[in-house]
């Protein structure tokens, strides 16, 4: 059984704008595929899958057609659960958790739908076997100052046992960071059982200052957290323990970040699934068939990925970090680097797009030039262009965000377009 | 007949172009910028040119003699051992220009370019009598410029008026010159400026006319007014000489490319742009409003334009080239490059986008 935790915030992905306007966040396609996609292609991979339960705050209706082609697809049953009130990262967890021991599963992973890594589930589980507790958390090294952005935990050198955990320390505490992927056993609903009682009488326990910063922190007692409520209760009991993976981890929080992790995702490919990325030799079925009246395909360079259904002139070049979704007509002439082409996009003939995310129908005009900084980190540091943008001929945009509906008849640079 | 050209010093407002050769021989409209003003003199009579320089660069005399043999006209050089000002190198090239004939000499200021009416200013000359005669052009903003008030009737000149802040007229001195020997005896040998002290002395006396300049008129000193007299220059080509423009469903407006120039398919060229001998650009290329010098290759997809790209460049695919960027001699611009007013100096690798007006040492 595998749950997948809070595919929606409270705010719904507001720091995913203008890109959240139109499809709800989890959704939105990384190296061709939903965000939500790649960790529950990773579930599948875990032996006796019972379910999937989607947890989250959005409408069950943003979600019912992919859920329902997801079933079929995969055979296993998908179900999403909307959460009606924020209850924290693990207060669904509890809250649903007759509808999650339905069928008493063993074990109950848990998964962030913003996190972008190898979700390397079976080892994880094996490593719960061996250690068992109530649960193993997924762990990486990162560097100093980027550990001290994110949940810390101090790990038993020899055990691998969670010792400690600190959310945003404003000292270094350790450089191994929660991922927030875990692997539970049932154990967990009761540990959060006595958690939401414990706030219920009111006792007041000691929390790190940090955490008094959220209101909603010390919200009423059916809001919890995984970090608060589980893992500092249990760490130095001998209940939970590291899987540590040396694999890539981020966090999708901005646009920018999920240009970054649609070539993380890219990459992946490379090396689980080569087939369904792009060559540039015609043997590729791929590209062949996206061909307007050719045999040779475009020139690919490092990891792209076309939609079957999207048309690549043969004298375009694309890649590295290139996904074309489905529909896109990419003209004569074009260059893609490191951008995300969204459905129904078309770009005209000599046009380049570098470092951005085109939006759904939007159109770029010939000779072109879409353009961002690269720095993921950066408030404008790729171009976004929201749903249904034009961008004129010969029109040059640099480190914009532009938001839906609008037309570049002029060159723009470092602006937000309303 | 003879004539003056006032070359002057190092053209540094044309770098990084004049880094690599004399400003007179930077080419405009595929042509050195000093052999438009050769052929004009040529073609209205004129036997001997004096070029007043305050530099000697070697590589000017080579050229010198070759232009000497294809236009057919004697050139020799005067140079100044110090800034002499505007009338100053008139003083020192005093025995070249004076031949006893008593034919009035033209001066003309090397980095203007006009239509040259040579042949109507001599005209003019002759029936107003005076003892010089200077062009006048209008201008949109005479309060920027030195401007000359004249009888409209007779083009006499009354006064000289620099940078007015009320309006007393609009139109301003334009370099090209018409002087009679005698000139010459009103220039003390030391730095001075024609415009303001040999000029107001003869309008003193009545002696100064002025015609107005038929056509255009730029100074293409610095790089954007060498782009706006491109165009200007090709306007005026279109009206005189339409086929020596190129045409084609690839050109848009007026277009010269040379004839050893290569362009492929797919590309989209013009309005105002010139390509030099020996370029090679090649497929989906788009090019407007700018100069592309000799032996330039611009790689697919490119884009340039308001630029100059300089000799033997290479714009690599997909970079794009735009809004005043210079690029001097031997400059390669990588593939997917973006320059946003990059000036760039001789032998340079741009391998990063300059994504705002930048010097590149």
């Amino acid at each position: 059984m595998c749950i997948r935790d809070r595919v929606g915030g409270p705010t719904k992905g507001t720091r995913f704008r203008p890109l959240s306007f139109n499809v709800a966040k989890p959704l939105f396609p990384l190296a061709g595929q939903p965000m939500i996609h790649h960790p529950i292609l990773a579930c599948t991979k875990i032996p006796n899958l019972q379910s999937i339960y989607l947890l989250g705050f959005y409408d069950e209706k943003e979600f019912s057609m992919y859920t329902s082609a997801l079933s079929s697809e995969l055979r296993i049953p998908v179900r999403y659960v909307r959460e009606t009130k924020p209850y924290g990262s693990a207060g669904g967890l509890h809250h649903f958790r007759d509808v999650f021991l339905e069928e008493d599963p063993r074990f109950i992973f848990v998964l962030h739908c913003d996190v972008c890594c190898t979700f390397p589930l079976e080892a994880m589980l094996e490593s719960h076997k061996v250690h068992g507790g109530v649960g193993t958390l997924l762990a990486k090294k990162v560097a100093r100052d980027k550990a001290n952005e994110l949940g810390v935990l101090v790990a038993d050198p020899e055990t691998r046992e969670v010792m400690h955990y600190a959310e945003r320390p404003e000292t270094f505490v350790s450089d191994l960071i929660n991922c927030g992927v875990y692997v539970f056993s049932s154990a967990l609903f009761d540990c959060l059982k006595s958690s939401a009682s414990s706030r219920r009488g009111g006792s007041i326990r000691r929390v790190p200052s940090v955490d008094s910063f959220s209101p909603l922190r010390q919200g009423p007692s059916d809001y919890l957290q995984i970090d608060r409520d589980v893992i500092m209760p249990l760490a130095a009991k001998k209940q939970l323990f590291v899987y540590e993976t040396p694999d890539f981890w981020e966090q999708i929080k901005t646009p920018a970040m999920s240009l970054r992790c649609s070539e993380l995702y890219l990459e992946q490919y490379r090396r689980t699934r080569p087939e369904i990325l792009a060559s540039s030799s015609s043997s590729s079925p791929l590209t062949t068939s996206s061909l307007l009246n050719d045999k040779k395909g475009p020139t690919i360079v490092g990891d792209v990925f076309i939609h079957p259904s999207a048309k690549v002139h043969h004298s375009a070049k694309l890649g590295p970090n290139v996904s074309v979704a489905a529909n896109a007509r990419i003209g004569a002439g074009v260059r893609l680097i490191d951008c995300i082409i969204l459905d129904e996009v078309e770009i005209n003939e000599n046009s380049i797009v570098t470092n951005a995310i085109v939006g759904w129908r939007g159109t770029i005009g010939k000779w072109a030039r879409v353009q961002g900084g690269g720095n993921h980190a950066a408030k404008l540091g790729i171009t976004i262009l929201g749903e249904n943008v034009t961008v004129e001929d010969e029109i040059v945009v640099v480190n914009c965000v532009v938001l839906p509906h609008k037309s570049l008849s002029q060159s723009v640079r470092e602006e937000i377009i309303l | 007949m003879k004539a003056l050209i006032l070359v002057g010093g190092f053209g540094t407002r044309l770098r990084p172009l004049t880094l690599s050769v004399p400003k007179p021989l930077v080419d405009f409209a595929n042509k050195p910028m000093i052999l438009h003003q050769i052929e004009a003199l040529k073609a209205v009579g004129v036997t001997e040119v004096v070029l007043a320089i305050n530099y000697q660069p070697e590589v000017m005399q080579s050229f010198l003699k070759e232009f000497e043999i294809k236009v057919g006209i004697k050139i020799t050089c005067s140079q100044e051992k110090e800034p002499m000002g505007t009338a100053g190198p008139l003083a020192l090239a005093r025995e070249l220009l004076v031949d006893g004939s008593g034919d009035p000499f033209f001066v003309l200021n090397s980095d203007v370019i006009s239509e040259y009416p040579l042949r109507k200013l001599y005209e003019f000359h002759q029936k107003s009598k005076g003892e010089a005669t200077i062009l006048v052009t209008k201008v949109e903003e005479p309060s920027k410029y030195g401007v000359v008030v004249l009888d409209e009737a007779t083009g006499q000149v009354q006064r000289f008026v620099e940078k007015p802040q009320v309006f007393v007229g609009n139109k301003i001195n334009a370099g090209i010159y018409l002087l009679n020997p005698e000139v010459l005896d009103r220039i003390e040998l030391r730095p001075t400026s024609i415009e303001k002290e040999v000029f107001p002395k003869i309008a003193a006396e009545n002696k100064l006319f002025a015609m107005v300049l038929p056509g255009f008129w730029m100074d293409v000193g610095q790089p954007k007014d060498y782009i706006t007299g491109l165009r200007l220059y090709l306007n005026s080509l279109r009206q005189k000489a339409p086929e020596a423009l190129a045409t084609g469903s690839h050109v848009v407006g007026n277009v010269l490319i040379d004839s050893t120039a290569e362009v492929r398919d797919g590309c989209l060229i013009g309005p105002d742009v010139t390509v030099g001998p020996g370029c090679v650009i090649e497929e989906g290329v788009r090019l407007s409003r700018c100069t592309i010098l000799r032996g330039v290759r611009v790689k697919k997809h490119a884009h340039i334009s308001g630029s100059i790209i300089g000799w033997h460049s290479t714009v690599g695919q997909w970079a794009r080239v735009e809004n005043m960027t210079v690029l001097g001699e031997d400059v390669h611009v990588s593939d997917e490059i973006y320059s946003n007013g990059g000036v760039v100096l001789p032998h340079k690798e741009i391998k990063a986008n300059i994504l705002s007006p930048t010097i590149i040492m």
